[in-house]
């Protein structure tokens, strides 16, 4: 989360809303947001019906896997990051930057 | 005597079998349910707490107007 929050001015300016998503409850993602100085929403999913429409509810965590998504303009996934990969967003702050994305 | 007892077990392996089949589908939906680059993205309406009011996130919202990154994190209080 930290790491959009450092891109956020970046990702703003190409028309990009960022928001968080977990399964804890509202309350408590608005408390890790102030204290990880996060300014965008932290959605609450509580019971977790998203995170299985989005197919990555891990069981072993039972809680979402770390996965971010890149949603255009029209509504269709541009970029996915799973997992590991999705620590570093540079590959959707990137993609956001791309001019084909402004129209 | 000695059938029926065989005929039990049978009916024993084919209901577990049975049972078992449903939890494993789900796992292999669960794994392979990802949409892919392309897809459209399955919109939802999600809450979250500004600090004075809970306010609803709905995705389609945006449709048109903006690109939305969706990060889904394991769990308040870990990482960052």
């Amino acid at each position: 989360m930290k790491n959009f929050q450092q891109n956020l001015k970046t990702l703003e300016a190409a028309d990009t809303q960022v928001v968080g998503v977990s399964m804890d409850s509202w309350f408590s993602n608005k408390a890790f947001a102030d204290q990880i100085g996060v300014t965008f929403p932290l959605l609450s999913d509580w019971g977790g019906k998203v995170t299985r429409e989005y197919g990555i509810y891990k069981d072993e965590y039972q809680a979402p896997r770390r996965v971010n998504f890149l949603i255009g303009k029209d509504g269709k996934i541009m970029e996915e990051q799973v997992d590991k990969d999705a620590i570093d967003p540079t590959k959707i702050v990137d993609a956001c930057q791309r001019p084909k994305l402004k129209n | 005597m000695k059938r029926k007892c065989l005929g039990i077990l049978a009916l024993g392996s084919l209901l577990a079998i049975t049972a078992a089949s449903p939890t494993f589908a789900q796992t292999k939906k669960e794994e392979s349910g990802m949409p892919k680059v392309g897809d459209m993205a399955p919109d939802f309406t999600l809450k979250y707490f500004d600090g004075n009011d809970r306010k609803d996130v709905k995705l389609s919202d945006y449709r048109g107007k903006k690109n939305v990154v969706l990060a889904f994190f394991v769990f308040a209080f870990t990482g960052g």
